[in-house]
């Protein structure tokens, strides 16, 4: 356990020095926030609410959205995928951990780190231009902070399941980037299920992507309470072991898959 | 002590096609072939051995090296290390294990040598005290002291193998494995990197593993030599043991006053041109001595000259690309 929160320790330190990708992310977030709220303004000019939701709750759900995707950056499939290509998984493989926490612990690591660099510029940028975040209840922050954790594993989870294909050498920069922007559409991170038809919707709802970010950002807009609220969060629950067993499972096989390149 | 029984290493290298329509093809079936790298490898090594692994390139010596220190697990047969099987038991028998590779460093780029040190001093659960007195001792071999605070992007292979070296050794390892550690490296660098290896032996008994292409590092370091090609053993013993086994001749190199060159019932003229004449005799045959009287008495000789098959011959004969 001390190895790993080593580990973490270090890739914060790391991240810090090596301000990689960060202002692009800040870039990139601002113009998403802008954008979708400028949108949500067009959309509300002739009603008050739409679904029971108000344009405050509604921008509100954006700069949340943008914060939560900060929080659910994960670097696993990137770091299998270079080390792969690099071939110095070799010496990931050859010391006396688990590669799998030491890369959990980095991702931690590089969360934390994020958490400064990125995540204080975009409420910053969100509260001044687009809206200071309301919040619905004390309760509802403290139940959307559960929510959030949850997602957060769930995410990192189905990071990881993912990179374990770069193991056997295949190129995956490609597929990450279809994967990344896939997870921010099918989650109802920008536009919610709710606006989606039926079909559509109850679709979506089987797969893990909403209960990353619509779950958690319609439990802070107060909009998810109640018997939908405990719904919400058990889905969450049964997914998390769900892909916790699936994990397991395969990483126990990946390990042994690997593909050293280069002498 | 190293157990090797049986290993077979396939890898699996993927048909890719010409093209976008190849790329496409490559998402849905992937056509792979499999490559042989090493068949059915066995051997034992002792505690406190220094051994020599040496074949021509691709001959599967990396990859042995990569199944043996745990990071490559063997298509079959299985390796034990102080009687643990490294694949069942990875990360309790790695810990006593430590691995370097020439042309690959394990230290952490981003990092100083210091803090990557200091990470490894993490990962293998080494107290400080422990740590500081095996960084005097390797300070005195290998003078790395002075490049701790040099971050590793910053350092010239010389002393990013040298950084390599002691990130091996911290954890006290019983097992020492070197892939092609003195590649690029120049004579200085070389020198101490022996002089590393045998104080290392010497003061822990540590075993060590070497692989390369370097003769004078099998020369003054290894007892035992293992030879493979195409992946499997041809000869494994003791260095002049098998010189004289495969090679029990000398070379009489002869130069003469004139181009005549006289022959011998009981040796082999295999090289003549101008003064100069090169006899091959078995050493049960003849000696040295009578050959050059025999010699001398049939033209006259300007200077002699004796050499012995060294492992350069052995090493050529054994791969195959010098006819006895
Ligand atoms: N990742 C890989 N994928 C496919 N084939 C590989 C891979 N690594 C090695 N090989 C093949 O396995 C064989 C043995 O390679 P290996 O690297 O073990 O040779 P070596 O003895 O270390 O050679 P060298 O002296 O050149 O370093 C070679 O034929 C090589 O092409
Ligand atoms: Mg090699």
């Amino acid at each position: 356990m001390k190895i790993y929160s080593y580990v973490c320790k270090m890739q914060i330190l790391r991240s810090m020095t090596y301000k990689f990708n960060v202002y692009g992310n800040i870039i990139m977030q601002t113009i998403i926030m802008l954008t979708t709220s400028f949108f949500w303004k067009a959309l509300y000019q002739n009603a008050e609410t739409v679904q029971g939701v108000e344009i405050g709750s509604m921008l509100t759900y954006t700069v949340i959205s943008s914060c939560i995707s900060v929080i659910l950056t994960t670097n696993v499939e990137q770091r299998i995928t270079r080390s792969v290509e690099k071939g110095t998984i070799a010496v990931d493989l050859m010391r006396p951990v688990n590669i799998f926490a030491v890369f959990f612990a980095e991702d931690l690591g590089n969360v934390v780190a994020l958490l400064f660099q990125n995540l204080l510029p975009i409420i910053f940028i969100g509260c001044i231009f687009i809206q200071v975040p309301l919040l619905a209840s004390g309760a509802s922050v403290l139940m959307f902070l559960i929510s959030l954790c949850l997602a957060f594993f769930i995410n990192w989870l189905l990071a990881a399941i993912f990179g374990m294909w770069a193991f056997t050498a295949i190129n995956m920069h490609a597929l990450l980037q279809v994967k990344r922007h896939l997870i921010r559409l099918l989650s109802g991170s920008m536009i919610p299920l709710w606006f989606f038809p039926e079909w559509l919707r109850i679709v979506l709802e089987a797969f893990p992507f909403v209960y990353l970010y619509q779950l958690p950002l319609s439990i802070y807009i107060g909009k998810c309470d109640g018997m939908s609220l405990i719904r919400g969060i058990t889905i969450q629950l049964v997914w998390l072991a769900v892909l916790s067993f699936i994990f397991y499972i395969l990483q126990k096989r990946a390990a042994r898959k690997v593909m050293i390149q280069g002498g | 002590m190293i157990e090797v029984k049986n290993i077979c290493k396939s890898y699996n290298v993927i048909q890719k096609g010409e093209g976008f329509r190849g790329a496409l093809k490559g998402l849905i079936s992937r056509e792979s072939e499999k490559v042989q790298a090493v068949k059915n490898l066995s051997f034992h090594i002792q505690p406190g051995e220094i051994v020599g692994f040496i074949g021509p390139n691709g001959a599967g010596k990396s990859t042995t090296i990569k199944m043996m220190s745990g990071i490559l697990t063997p298509s079959s047969g299985e390796i034990l290390i102080n009687g643990r099987d490294i694949h069942k038991y990875r990360k309790q028998v790695v810990q006593d294990i430590g691995v370097v590779f020439g042309q690959r460093s394990q230290l952490d780029w981003d990092l100083r040598l210091g803090e990557s040190f200091e990470l490894l001093r993490h990962i293998y659960r080494i107290d400080k005290a422990k740590y500081e007195e095996t960084l005097n001792i390797m300070d005195q071999i290998l003078e790395i002291k002075p490049l701790l605070s040099k971050p590793v992007r910053q350092m010239s292979l010389g002393q990013r193998v040298k950084g390599d070296l002691v990130a091996a050794m911290l954890h006290a390892p019983s097992v020492l494995f070197l892939d092609e550690p003195t590649i690029g490296l120049d004579v200085g660098a070389k020198y101490s990197l022996r002089k590393f290896v045998k104080e290392v032996n010497e003061e822990r008994n540590t075993t060590v593993i070497l692989t390369t292409h370097d003769l004078g590092d099998i020369e003054q370091l290894c007892d035992r030599i293992i030879i493979i090609n195409n992946g499997e053993l041809i000869e494994d013993g003791n260095l002049e043991e098998i010189v004289d086994r495969i090679a029990p001749y000398k070379t009489l190199v002869v130069e003469y006053y004139d181009e005549k060159a006289p022959e011998h019932a009981r040796c082999e003229l295999f090289f003549h041109e101008a003064n100069v004449a090169k006899y091959r005799f078995m050493k049960k045959d003849i000696t040295a001595a009578a050959l050059i009287q025999a010699l001398s008495a049939e033209a006259q000789i300007k200077d002699v000259s004796i050499e012995e098959a060294g492992i350069d011959d052995i090493i050529r004969i054994a791969y195959g690309q010098l006819k006895e």
